[in-house]
């Protein structure tokens, strides 16, 4: 089987320390925090950095904590732990569901929300719920810390706006809003919801007063070079009630502005249709609970 | 090298390792329990699977040096003078094994399930097996063992 | 009380619940190297250089081996394989150069260090483009390759023709009130058993002979096929083989073990592991060959079939290795368990570069099977008869005659189907829970023979301590191999279950016996245990006449215990042997049986090479739910039925049964190794996705039983009919859901959608009828 090939390793307690070794290595080092995409990017030789820093050793990073109405998940919080937390449960739909199908156990125990942030796949599970939930994206590093709204982080395929020696440190996301609700769906290789996306999609609605679309929001998976927010579609739906002949055309328009690629999982074709029909999906699920939290009880 | 002490199956390790040696080379071919599989290497398979702190992990993924002042179970560790414990008794009793080249995984992944969740239903079971491939298909044998431990377990 | 039949746990249970069984993957042995392995990026290209001077210099190498130092080539039926490339790569991942080192890590790291220049050829990437008469030759010297009798045609690219006829073709068709013509594709697949390749190799220059330690369905064929590739004789070479982490038709030729005896030459003394990562393990061992396969069938208007014609060809990748008697015998299963009055096959088989294929769970009736039981069902639709009534109607009864006119007995031709019919609510409809999903219903059904004719030995041993041990080289493979046989030893001779031990099988010390294959382990090594068990049976008795001073004819052994005719237990076999003290004994037996020259065997003039010991009939029936806006087939239920003659033990047919069908859904629905330039697009497991916990449905599995005259215990066998038929049955199952019939593999959901989709396109362009046919 494949080995890996040595490297020097570093195991810093401290976030300061973790970025001074970061940025004096500049490129040549990467963070290891689940390691269940780095590790097997150098095992298959994708990857051969000369240092590996591991974060795990960092206190204070792996906690879900409330903060200004809103919830701080750390970078090293494991899916499993996101999964696993009613906060999460309770308030970001669409967050949780994608932490429950995000891989399988033994990969959700180890794999955490830094390092899929930080992995900078247009597939990862974690972004698009992100984006709905409005998430802010916290970075440490050698110039201090600094905030990036979530759809700002990924600029390609791999490609992340950190540079040397910054890391993820947190994602913030704020309080969610009245009356709103969010959903994610997926739909991997085999046809359930548990493998990489083929295409995923995160709904989020707000209800306005008069019971029309008051906000939408809407992104995408695997059907860009980033995690791909469908802006257009967004607005077709504001001002909108929240009918199965908006979301059907909001639907289309996503599809439409969605830019997929041809690829050995999929081609660009079929994942515009799955495109198309995830988010019209999403957008049914997170009327669903929007209505749900505006009846009054 | 890095210093590691490890508990695994309650017992204490002292080793020396490099950074690059995984937790499943480790248990392989320094600890000699050679329970635990490796089927890819790359996280997929699930046949490495141990429970490190009680959770289950793909140990082709963990660094050796990660497992530092933790407690890893392989399947090694179940039965004790002998005797098969609940779930591994239940895969017996199934006919849940065939090659039985994913059965040690099978069984931690069963095991942890059952003490996070006594009574599983068989899509609880499904799910929390799913990381686990078995080629052979004891998948159905599968799901029958971990009811049946679940059911042992209770009257117990 | 008796074993066979019994739900007995198997043997192997405990140790594999618990950690202890030793797979091949687990042997280490003092001084072992490890192996790695250069392949080759190039579907087609001559090597034209090889410089490995970078790695030798790398700490901890032992030995760097070349082509030119292996100047061997192997093949089980054409000697066409170098066990490292020599001058030439034929496929993308074929080993080049390879490396033993004092570790793993050091032998990968010296491997990147190797350089090898290539200069590009033109390469034959699928099998149609192979037979363009100017196809560039992927073995321009196939014709002066060592090989078996069969057809090839010479400086071609076609490494094997089969043909096969019986019956008045031209009347058949002549009679047909319609001829349905169609063409219908099955893709490559990896067997994906969960231990990759691995093997173990020494090299002992005193004798100038080798061991070989590694994970093989076949001792002794895989020693044959080295001893004749390295020009020793066969006792030269010795095979152990431990636990096999699965197999499925995979570990049956020289993959892991070739380099790991290229390097073992190179480094005398010491043992060289050898394992394949999972990625080489899908890209560079032997596939499940790719087919295509043309049917013509003649059918009268009530859906009797007069007359079926098949054309195969297959793409066998730029090695023969196994995959001559796949081509050859495979597409008899094209004729499924249907009286068809004339029948005919022509059966190719390419070389092109891609990586070598080869047997596959099923020996080429999972393609055929695909191809019949997809035509059947399109034969009904447009004649608009009940799938099942077409298949009650053309199917087999007992005492019919077979394709080469061999009389059909011991065989439960009727039940699978009726029961698995039953079993599924054939006939009625169950309704999706949402508009966009549509539910469907399939049957497929299909007969398979076994490789004949074949034999086994076994040598029986009741140890000192009364132990009965059984020496026979039937690794247990997964399969149960090892709980049957224990079984039937232990009822032939009269001890207890837990009285029999089956070491690992070793050349050295077991006797001959044919491969773990064609599921003919069970009836065969069963038939030479039954003779072997009466005979120590009668020698365990007249040893203890002797020392009780018994006449042994009133004596009985029974459960491990010599029992007196009205008196009673008089001594454990134990106690008889140990009796002898000092002095000292063993009993030992051996047998042989061989399904040659079998009365069962008589067929029509010229087609006795084609006849078979038995038949194994088994159906399925699949109710699926389709998600119309996206393709997703979800499986809902699969009833299986199999004919295993009696079941030896119950438990284990139903693991067959069932794994059969989650292989089999997985094959279908998801697998496909995707050819990209020469390269696997979709090498890792990431990519390459199989089943898991959560796609599988419920599964009724059924056991069916018949009588056959030879079968010891009444058992013949069940290991490859239980994955043929279901993707036929998915198959037909989405066609009564949504009305379209897709005729290549595997059922993608982009594959459904484009189909459900142009059928739309169709009805609307049609009028908005929704005719289907
Ligand atoms: C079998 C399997 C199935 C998978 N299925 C899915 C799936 O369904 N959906 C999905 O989205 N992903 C999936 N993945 C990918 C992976 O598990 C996730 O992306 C995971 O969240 C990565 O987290 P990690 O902690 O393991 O990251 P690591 O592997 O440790 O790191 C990933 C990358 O991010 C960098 N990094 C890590 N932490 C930080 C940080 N704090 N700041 C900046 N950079 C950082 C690393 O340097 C590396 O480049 C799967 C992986 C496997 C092996
Ligand atoms: S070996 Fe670890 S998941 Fe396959
Ligand atoms: S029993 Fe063979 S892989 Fe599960």
């Amino acid at each position: 089987m494949n080995r890996l090939r040595p490297f020097v390793f570093h195991q810093p307690t401290t976030l300061d320390e973790a970025v001074r070794i970061l940025a004096a290595e500049r490129g040549a080092a990467r963070p290891l925090a689940g390691g269940t995409d780095l590790v097997v990017d150098m095992k298959l030789g994708r990857a051969r950095p000369p240092v590996v820093v591991n974060l795990k050793r960092i206190r204070g990073l792996d906690r879900i904590e409330p903060v200004d109405g809103g919830t701080r998940i750390g970078a090293l919080v494991r899916i499993a732990a996101i999964q696993a937390s009613a906060i999460v449960r309770e308030r970001y739909p669409a967050l949780w569901r994608a932490s429950c199908t995000l891989a399988t156990p033994p990969i959700r125990n180890l794999a955490t929300i830094g390092g899929n942030l930080g992995r900078g796949s247009p597939a990862g599970d974690m972004a698009p719920p992100l984006i709905v939930h409005g998430a802010l994206v916290e970075v440490e590093g050698p110039g201090g810390r600094r905030t990036v709204p979530i759809q700002d982080l990924h600029l390609g395929p791999g490609i992340t706006c950190l540079a040397p020696g910054e890391v993820i440190t947190a994602v913030v996301l704020p309080a969610p809003p009245p009356h709103g609700g969010s959903a994610f769906r997926k739909l991997g290789k085999r046809g359930g919801g548990w493998d990489i996306a083929l295409v995923g999609a995160a709904a989020g609605l707000v209800l306005g007063g008069d019971g029309a679309i008051a906000d939408a929001r809407i992104a995408l998976a695997s059907v860009a070079p980033t995690p791909f927010r469908a802006r257009a579609a967004e607005a077709a739906l504001r001002g909108r009630p929240p009918s199965e002949e908006h979301f059907a055309r909001a639907a289309g328009i996503a599809a439409e502005e969605a830019r997929p690629i041809s690829d050995v999982r999929a081609s660009a074709a079929y994942r515009r249709s799955l495109a198309r029909v995830l988010v019209l999906r999403t957008l049914r699920d997170a009327a669903g609970l929007a209505l749900d939290a505006a009846v009054p009880r | 090298m890095i210093a590691v002490t490890v508990t695994v199956n309650g017992t204490r390790h002292d080793v020396e390792v490099e950074p690059q040696v995984t937790l499943l080379e480790l248990l392989r071919e320094r600890l000699f329990l050679r329970g635990a599989k490796e089927g890819c290497g790359v996280g997929e398979c699930g046949a490495c699977l141990v429970l490190l702190d009680g959770e289950p992990v793909s140990s082709c993924l963990v660094l050796a040096a990660d497992a530092d002042g933790r407690a890893v179970e392989t399947v090694e560790g179940l039965a004790r003078d002998g005797a098969l414990d609940p779930v591994q008794a239940a895969f017996v009793d199934h006919g849940a094994i065939q090659c039985g080249y994913c059965t040690p995984a099978m069984v931690l992944a069963a095991e942890a399930l059952l003490r996070r969740s006594p009574d599983p239903g068989p899509a609880e079971t499904a799910e929390a097996l799913a990381g686990v491939l078995c080629r052979c298909g004891s998948y159905p044998k599968v799901l029958a063992a971990v009811a049946a431990a679940a059911a042992t377990k209770a009257v117990r | 009380m008796t074993s066979v039949g019994r739900r007995v746990p198997r043997v192997d249970a405990v140790e594999k619940v618990t950690g202890s069984a030793v797979y091949g993957a687990d042997l280490a042995l003092p001084g072992m190297l490890h192996g790695a392995v250069l392949r080759s990026p190039h579907a087609h290209a001559r090597i034209v250089a090889v410089d490995i001077a970078r790695a030798e210099r790398v700490p901890g190498v032992r030995a760097v081996a070349t082509g030119r130092d292996v100047p061997f080539t192997f093949g089980a039926s054409i000697r066409d394989q170098p066990f490292l490339a020599v001058d030439r790569v034929r496929f993308v991942g074929e080993p080049v150069v390879a490396v033993a080192a004092d570790t793993e890590l050091q032998a990968q790291a010296a491997v990147e260090l190797v350089d090898v220049a290539y200069e590009g050829l033109p390469a034959v990437l699928d099998a149609r483009s192979a037979l363009a008469p100017d196809a560039p030759l992927v073995h321009p010297d196939l014709h002066a390759y060592p090989r078996g009798n069969h057809e090839i045609v010479e400086h071609s690219n076609v490494d094997t023709v089969a043909r096969f006829r019986h019956g008045d073709l031209a009347a058949g068709f002549a009679r047909a009130d319609v001829v349905f013509e169609d063409e219908f594709s099955a893709q490559a697949l990896s067997h994906a058993a969960l231990e990759t390749h691995v093997a173990v190799a020494a090299y002992h220059p005193a004798s100038r002979g080798y061991t070989l330690w590694t994970s093989s369905d076949r001792p002794f064929q895989l020693r044959g096929e080295l001893a004749a590739a390295l020009g020793l004789a066969s006792s030269q070479v010795r095979v152990v083989v431990g636990y096999v982490g699965g197999s499925f038709g995979g570990k049956n030729t020289l993959v892991a073990e070739a380099v790991a005896v290229a390097l073992a030459r190179q480094a005398p003394g010491r043992p060289v592991r050898v394992e394949l990562s999972r990625e080489e393990d899908l890209t560079a061992s032997q596939a499940r060959m790719p087919a295509l396969v043309r049917l013509q069938t003649g059918v009268l208007r009530d859906g009797t079939l007069t007359a079926r014609r098949a054309e195969f060809l297959w793409d066998g990748g730029a090695y023969a290795s196994n995959a001559v008697g796949v081509a050859v015998r495979g597409p008899k299963a094209v004729f499924g368990p249907y009286r068809i009055p004339a029948v005919e096959y022509e059966s190719r088989m390419v070389y092109t570069n891609r990586q070598p294929t080869g047997s596959y769970r099923g020996y080429g009736t999972t393609q055929a099977a695909w191809a019949c039981e997809s035509q059947m069902d399109m034969i009904a639709r447009r004649l608009g008869i009940d799938p099942l009534e077409i298949r009650r109607r053309n199917g087999y009864e007992d005492g019919d005659a077979w394709i080469n006119g061999q009389v059909m007995h011991g065989l439960n031709a009727r039940e699978p189907l009726e029961r698995v019919a039953a079993a599924i609510g054939w006939g009625t409809v169950d309704r999706a829970p949402a508009p966009h999903l549509r539910r469907g219903k399939g049957l497929a059904t299909m007969i398979k023979e076994t490789a004949t004719p074949t034999s086994s030995n076994v040598v029986l041993k009741v140890e000192q301590d009364g132990r009965l041990v059984v020496l026979c080289a039937a690794p247990e493979i997964g399969a149960g191999q090892a709980t049957v046989l224990s079984q039937m030893a232990a009822d032939a001779v009269g001890v207890p279950l837990d009285a029999v031990s089956l070491p690992p099988a070793d050349t050295a010390t077991s006797p001959y016996n044919g491969p773990v294959a064609s599921s003919r382990t069970t009836f065969h090594v069963g038939n030479a245990i039954r003779t072997a068990g009466a005979e120590i049976r009668r020698k365990a008795l007249a040893l203890a006449g002797d020392l009780l001073e018994v006449d042994p004819a009133d004596l009985d052994l029974s459960e491990g215990v010599v029992v007196a005719r009205g008196v009673g237990p008089r001594a454990t076999l134990g106690e008889l042997l140990a009796r002898r003290g000092a002095e000292g004994c063993s009993l030992v037996a051996e047998a042989r049986y061989s399904s040659a020259g079998s009365p069962l065997l008589a067929a029509d003039p010229g087609l006795g090479s084609v006849s078979t010991i038995f038949w194994m009939i088994s159906a399925q029936a699949a109710e699926i739910e389709v998600d119309t806006e996206t393709g997703v087939i979800r499986v809902v239920r699969v009833a299986a039925a199999a004919d295993v003659g009696r079941p030896v033990n119950p438990v284990g047919c139903e693991q067959q049964i069932e794994g059969g069908v989650v292989m089999g859904l997985s094959n279908a629905l998801f697998e496909d190794l995707v050819l990209d330039g020469g390269r696997i697009a979709n090498g890792t497991l990431a990519d390459y996705k199989v089943a898991t916990l959560q796609d599988v449905p419920e599964i009724v599995p059924i056991i069916v039983e018949s009588d056959h005259p030879e079968a010891p215990f009444g058992a013949k066998g069940i290991g490859e009919p239980a994955a043929a038929a279901t993707a036929p049955a998915i198959a037909n199952a989405l066609c009564d859901a949504v009305g379209v019939r897709i005729t290549d593999l595997p059922l993608t959901p982009a594959r459904v959608l484009a189909a459900i989709e142009a059928e739309r396109a169709r009805e609307v362009a049609a009028g908005g009828s929704t005719n289907r046919s």
